[in-house]
């Protein structure tokens, strides 16, 4: 009976560290084989009971302006793959989503939040645009619980004067945040300069 | 083997001499009672140790949740990866050795329990390490459904108390961010299969008992999460069920016994207790029922058929325990059995008669409060229980000051109540002391 239990046991603690394991492959696999993308962004800093401290991060393009589909099917969390691309700038954009993956080009695995419309101003014209609202699926970047708070201030700070972004590894679909830059520098190296 | 504290046996074995001074005993019955005690019994738990070695196992796997949440930043991607294992493996290798090597209950516990937190501990680190979004229902549920294999092969409550804090906070944030939690449910059975299996084979083991609570706990909070709330009030009837058959469970299983010995009946009674003092008010039962029944995006349209579905079984289980302990003719157990009764009629009378349904409701359980704390005193006098008296008279006090302050007393008439009351409790309470003194009773 106890060889039972503990071959039991032995079972368990294999699937228990299998888990984690995966979850670190598949994060691995991203940040080795991934394209790297740029997304604008505006860090927050809250913090978890389980995981830390961490910078929440608020990205400027979370939705795609236009789309070759009809949305009148989506409800809102179904899966969609959003097409993605460069901007002029280098920032990573939305363009187009579909329901199954694309084979030629960049895409994220994301879920469909709702329908938006916003006003843009072209050659003294307003238009009216359509837009889906996504959801990013990498919202976090922990960091030490001392160099958070301060890295959102200065962060904050740089977002009003100066781009910050996060650097984000895409592969199939899947993303995984590698780092998050404001005035050009890693957001830690920046936390930890004294000013 | 029995359980029997060592402190009982000690003081058996000064006795036995005396008793064979006495004449009372042979000293061949003497030996043969102290050799049984010694070789055919068992020292039960000593709460202490026990106690100290569940808070100190809770206290390192917490410390070491906040030491890695701290976040080293100095150490690699890949190191802190690596380290992520640390926990799960101590824990995985405390585990193996307390089902190897049989070092007693409060080892069990500790390792049991450290091991449940090292896996959420693993899994929040390597979270953190690699930026993974925060998905608070999807990271519970990885981590109750992990550590659910654990609960069936320990024989300790702390996995068993974790899984069920687990699947309860599931419930909650399941809740909030997919608008529903029905798989409680599905998540709740291996629980109850294990609770009730601990009810067959050991009911009266302190660890059955505090699982019974944590059982108890996790299905009272997480009921009200898991309902609907499409059509008003059906929880009123639901709740109801739920807390009379748990208390008639208690009468059938643990017949006389009461307080933390009958965690069944003690729940099931002071739930229904405060039910009842909550549905003494009019307010509880203003706009319910099927006439009020909620649209909306955060109310699903299957709502209706789920939450009446759920009051069903409850009505179902309740109806089983009612048939069940009935058997014992009892003034308890017919009151308790009621209750779901006289809930289900404040529902329709509410539900149907507008204004004069909700007034009738509250007075109707006015009526029932005054009546379950009078039932309890009288019992209390009859069994000599003061525990039991004086439960009744918490119960009977609680409506009569809260009625008093409702209607607009004066001082002095609201002065002599309260030292009538007062006077009460003291005077029955000095009377029953005397009385268990006198017939012997601790």
């Amino acid at each position: 009976m106890k060889k039972l239990f503990l071959t039991l046991l032995l079972v368990l603690i294999s699937i228990q560290l299998y888990v984690p394991f995966q979850l670190i492959r598949s994060k691995e696999r991203i940040l080795k084989k991934g394209q790297e993308f740029r997304f604008l962004t505006r860090p927050i800093d809250p913090a978890d009971p389980f995981q830390g401290r961490y910078v929440r991060l608020q990205f400027r393009n979370d939705f795609i302006t236009q789309g070759t589909n009809s949305v009148h099917s989506l409800k809102r969390g179904t899966q969609i793959y959003a097409h993605l691309k460069e901007d002029e700038q280098g920032f990573a954009c939305f363009y187009d989503w579909s329901n199954k993956p694309p084979a030629d080009r960049a895409y994220l695995k994301t879920r469909y939040e709702r329908n938006r419309r916003s006003f843009r101003i072209q050659d003294g014209v307003t238009n009216r645009i359509s837009e889906i609202q996504i959801d990013l699926p990498f919202d976090r970047f922990y960091m030490d619980e001392a160099k958070a708070p301060r890295a959102e201030r200065l962060a904050a700070t740089a977002a009003r004067t100066t781009n910050c972004w996060a650097a984000v590894r895409i592969y199939e679909g899947n993303a995984a945040i590698e780092e998050v830059y404001a005035e050009g520098k890693p957001l830690s190296e920046l936390a930890a300069e004294k000013r | 083997m029995r359980r029997v504290s060592g402190k009982q046996v000690q003081w058996l074995k000064r006795e036995l001499p005396i008793l064979e001074n006495e004449g009372i005993l042979s000293s061949e019955k003497s030996r043969e009672i102290s050799t049984y005690y010694t070789e055919q019994t068992a020292s039960g738990i000593h709460w202490a140790v026990l106690v100290f070695s569940v808070l100190g196992s809770l206290l390192i796997g917490s410390g070491i949740i906040l030491l890695f949440a701290h976040n080293w930043e100095e150490l690699s991607q890949s190191t802190r990866a690596v380290l992520s294992f640390c926990p799960l493996l101590i824990g995985a290798g405390l585990s193996a050795f307390a089902l190897l090597k049989n070092r007693g209950t409060a080892f069990r516990e500790s390792a049991g329990i450290f091991h449940s937190l090292a896996v959420g501990a693993s899994i929040a680190l390597i979270g953190q390490t690699y930026h993974i979004p925060g998905n608070m229902p999807g990271f519970m549920l990885t981590w109750a459904l992990l550590i659910l294999p654990l609960t069936v092969l320990f024989s300790a409550t702390g996995p068993l108390l974790i899984y069920l804090a687990l699947i309860c906070g599931w419930c909650g944030a399941a809740q909030q961010n997919y608008g529903q939690a029905t798989a409680f449910w599905l998540l709740l059975l291996p629980a109850l299969g294990k609770v009730s299996a601990m009810v067959r084979v050991r009911r009266n083991d302190p660890d059955t008992l505090v699982s019974l609570f944590g059982f108890l706990s996790c299905l009272t909070i997480s009921l009200g999460i898991v309902f609907e709330r499409t059509v008003p009030g059906l929880w009123i009837i639901a709740y109801s069920a739920l807390l009379a058959a748990a208390a008639l469970f208690g009468i059938l299983f643990y017949e006389d016994e009461d307080g933390f010995s009958n965690p069944l009946k003690t729940f099931g009674i002071i739930g229904i207790a405060i039910l009842t003092y909550l549905f003494t008010w009019s307010d509880m039962w203003r706009e319910i029922g099927w006439n009020y029944i909620r649209f909306g995006w955060h109310h699903k349209p299957w709502g209706v058929g789920f939450d009446t579905a759920i009051t069903f079984a409850l009505l179902l289980v309740w109806i089983l325990a009612a048939v069940k302990a009935f058997r014992r003719h009892s003034l308890e157990t017919l009151t308790l059995a009621v209750f779901p009764i006289i809930g289900t009629l404040g529902f329709v009378l509410s539900s149907g008669y507008g204004k004069t349904g909700y007034l009738i409701s509250s007075l109707i359980f006015n009526a029932f409060m005054f009546y379950l704390g009078l039932m309890y005193i009288v019992l209390g006098c009859r069994n000599t229980r003061l525990r039991q008296l004086n439960g009744g008279m918490a119960v009977l006090s609680l409506l009569l000051v809260t009625r008093f302050f409702d209607q607009d007393f004066g001082f002095l008439a609201r002065g002599l109540v309260f030292i009538s009351l007062g006077t009460c409790f003291l005077v029955v309470n000095l009377i029953m002391s005397n009385r268990k003194k006198r017939l012997g009773i601790r």
